[in-house]
């Protein structure tokens, strides 16, 4: 037994006969209606956008008014609520507000709620299903889905780790990780789907990439994990998708990738938003962020092995297998290689760490490649 | 950071080598005979779209899945090949006895289907133009600081395992996401529905939590999913169902009335899970029976505390007056002899017909529901 009640309430006489009472005579104790909290009447600001949690930022039930450190609240009371002796302690791991917070984590979920969409009935997957890919194009795109399936199932586990860590006060929080956890599970749906229907099935996995999503499974702490999955992998991933949708193979592809960009965008967001969050809250934890953004780096450089990844990529850029086609592939995958990473130094200045840039190995590896191809081949 | 690369990249020639290769237009190809089943799923029908279940195939298919999941711990999708050395990510649940239910596939399909989105589909304004009797409106604003207490517990308990649950088990894991969010939006909708009535959110209940403390703290799976999704998710399915059946507004009805519908969603793979579970490991009926009897004093404790049964009368009897109060009790203690029958049935049918037997619960509601 991990844990046991203070109560045992089948043996509690006391709290059985006044149940029993209670039911018996409708006599009420009533206490909790003079509960000293605050009496609000809380109104949707826009009719078409609803009630929001933005609206609810009201006094001690707002997040606006939330302490840096939760001192008061270590059970499950909903932030605001009266709290009576007894409360459980709930066990949370993160009870400091910038470890978990973002600007704007509040309009993230709400957005979040009103963009869910299906992956069973809002793509075409009949019309898919009739389509058939030339062999390289069909096996280039189904291991590149099968890649993003596997990616995609490590965004649902880490949310879901974290998610009952958290203290209740910051449960704006909790709630988006929610629906992160959702968004993943759909993604990596879509992709199994996909890549079910293409003929071919799925393919290789993807050994160095599944190194990779142990680092960000296995962070120490919540901020470490939402700057490795939130802001690098997934900011990496959304590039990705974006090029993604513009070689897929068909209109019912670029759609698909549409959706999931969507997602993956409000990810990216409330990454980036935490960052800042962090950054303008606690500078001094800025070289811990360096560090750890080191090694992760040192994951995506050695993502060049990833045969499994990188080729299809050439493939589906390219159109086909023939030299021509190839070489042409190369082209477009460098030039999306070089946006990924410039992409991805952006939103850390962006986010107030624009001197990554001037520590990272990853920085240098990209102007040699950038120099590389400014240069005319020789001959 | 915990975990590392076995290398540094930067420093590896043999990568600048490969990457110089691969990027002049010698493919490896390594990847381009898998070897693994080609497969061409179509939906089976148009108009549902292509649901897990048209994906039931060969390799790929869940009834494929083998009893004890060994030798597949890391990321890989189902039906793909691995290769090269693939991380062991740690997964602690590995046999679908475990975690699967025959009906999970359609429940995940549903999840999806019936989402809803409490900012825009409760019509708000119309609550807050509503005049209330206070007595009532207090009674709806501690049911709901209690209701949120429950969902926050409830949304907790599928993340505890989600990252521990076997990839293989992919449609479970991503059903238990699904009931992630669909406990994000009751925590959501009911501390919203306190905060615009105008008496704001009243109590914790340290009955309550003690209680649910207890639930979420199951130390296997099977225990795990048999407190939440089928004690715990019987008495909110209960309460959302009593309370959409008596509310006196279009938008408490929607409120109940929705969240019912996600209730029943975590029931039902509750009880189909226990199902499968006890078909395939029956001997672990009496160690699930014995996790009942140690922990069924909770349902005592959520169901008899003041934050949730006081309120419950008011609503039930329609005010605070003593006719009032009298109405509402008989009809919480009928209310509370079908939720506990109900509770005893579903637990019958799955498979733990001797529990109501050695249940404590039948005496002790007995001298509760006496008029």
């Amino acid at each position: 037994m991990a844990y046991l009640s203070t109560t045992n309430f089948l043996d509690d006489e006391a709290y059985l006969d006044r149940w029993q009472y209670t039911l018996r005579t409708g006599e009420l104790d009533l206490s909790w209606m003079n509960a000293a909290t605050e009496r609000i009447a809380c109104r949707p600001q826009s009719p078409r956008r609803g009630l929001t949690f933005r609206d609810l930022d009201v006094g001690s039930y707002g997040f606006s008014a939330m302490p840096e450190i939760i001192r008061d609240n270590r059970s499950f009371a909903p932030r605001g609520a009266a709290m009576p002796d007894g409360l459980p302690d709930a066990q949370a791991d993160v009870n400091l507000k910038s470890e978990v917070w973002a600007y704007n984590v509040e309009g993230y979920y709400e957005e979040a709620m009103s963009r869910q969409w299906n992956a069973t009935t809002d793509i075409a997957w009949a019309e898919l299903a009739e389509i058939e890919l030339p062999e390289a194009i069909g096996k280039a795109y189904a291991q590149l889905l099968t890649f993003l399936t596997e990616v995609e199932m490590i965004a649902t586990d880490v949310p879901a780790k974290w998610l009952g860590r958290l203290n209740a006060d910051f449960f704006e929080v909790k709630n988006f990780i929610a629906t992160q956890a959702m968004d993943e599970a759909r993604h990596a749906e879509v992709f199994r789907k996909r890549a079910l229907t293409t003929g071919y099935g799925l393919m290789c996995a993807s050994p160095h990439n599944e190194n990779n999503l142990k680092f960000l499974r296995d962070g120490d702490s919540f901020a470490e994990v939402s700057l490795g999955l939130h802001l690098q992998a997934e900011g990496m991933v959304l590039t990705l998708f974006r090029f993604s949708e513009f070689i897929s193979p068909t209109d019912a592809d670029k759609k698909l990738f549409r959706l999931v960009m969507q997602d993956e965008a409000r990810h990216v967001g409330y990454g980036m938003q935490h960052l800042k969050w962090v950054l303008d809250h606690f500078p001094e934890k800025r070289d811990a962020i360096h560090r750890y953004l080191d090694e992760a780096e040192n994951f995506v450089f050695g993502a060049g092995y990833c045969a499994e990844v990188t080729e299809p990529f050439i493939i589906l850029a390219g159109k086909g297998l023939a030299q021509e086609h190839i070489a042409e592939g190369i082209r477009i995958t460098q030039r999306f290689q070089l946006k990924q990473i410039e992409e991805y130094f952006e939103r850390l200045a962006k986010c107030g760490l624009p001197e990554r840039r001037e520590r990272s190995k990853l920085a240098r590896a990209r102007e040699l490649m950038q120099a590389a191809l400014d240069t005319p081949a020789a001959g | 950071m915990a975990y590392f690369a076995h290398k540094d990249f930067f420093g590896d020639t043999g990568l600048y080598e490969f990457v110089q290769q691969v990027m002049s237009g010698e493919l490896t190809l390594s990847w381009y005979h898998p070897g693994t089943e080609p497969a061409r799923c179509r939906p089976a029908s148009a108009v549902r779209g292509l649901t897990y279940a048209d994906c039931n195939v060969g390799t790929y298919g869940y009834d494929g899945i083998p009893e004890f999941v060994r030798g597949r711990n890391s990321m890989a999708a189902r039906g793909s090949l691995l290769w090269g050395a693939l991380p062991d990510i740690g997964y602690t649940v590995n046999r679908k006895s475990d975690v699967w239910s025959d009906n999970v596939v359609a429940l995940y399909e549903e999840a999806k289907t019936r989402r809803w989105t409490p900012a825009i589909d409760i019509p708000w304004a119309t609550l807050a133009d509503a005049a209330r009797p206070p007595a009532l409106e207090a009674a709806t604003a501690q049911l709901c600081t209690t209701l949120e207490e429950m969902a926050l517990v409830a949304m907790e308990a599928p993340g505890r395992w989600v990252y521990l649950i076997n990839q293989e088990f992919l449609e479970v894991k991503s059903f238990l996401c699904g009931q992630m969010l669909d406990e994000a939006r009751h925590v959501e909708v009911f501390r919203k529905r306190a905060l615009t009535g105008g008496q704001g959110l009243k109590r914790a209940s340290a009955p309550v939590e003690q209680a649910l403390r207890e639930l979420l703290a199951a130390e296997t799976y099977p225990q795990a999913s048999l407190g939440i999704n089928v004690v715990l998710g019987s008495l909110q399915l209960a309460i959302y169902r009593h309370l959409a059946a008596i509310a006196d507004s279009t938008a408490d009805r929607r409120i109940f009335g929705f969240s019912m519908q996600d209730a029943a969603r975590t029931v039902a793979y509750g009880c189909g899970a226990l199902r499968y579970h006890l078909a395939a490991q029956p001997h672990q009926a009496r160690a699930l029976c014995e996790r009942l009897l140690e922990t069924e004093h909770t349902i005592v404790g959520l169901l008899g505390s003041p934050e949730l049964s006081e309120p419950l009368i008011i609503l039930s009897g329609g005010g605070l007056e003593s006719e009032h109060r009298l109405r509402g009790a008989a009809r919480v203690r009928r209310w509370l002899r079908r939720t506990v029958e109900e509770l005893f049935a579903r637990l019958r049918h799955a498979g733990l017909g001797s529990y109501p037997q050695e249940s404590r619960l039948p005496a002790c509601f007995a001298n509760a529901l006496a008029a």
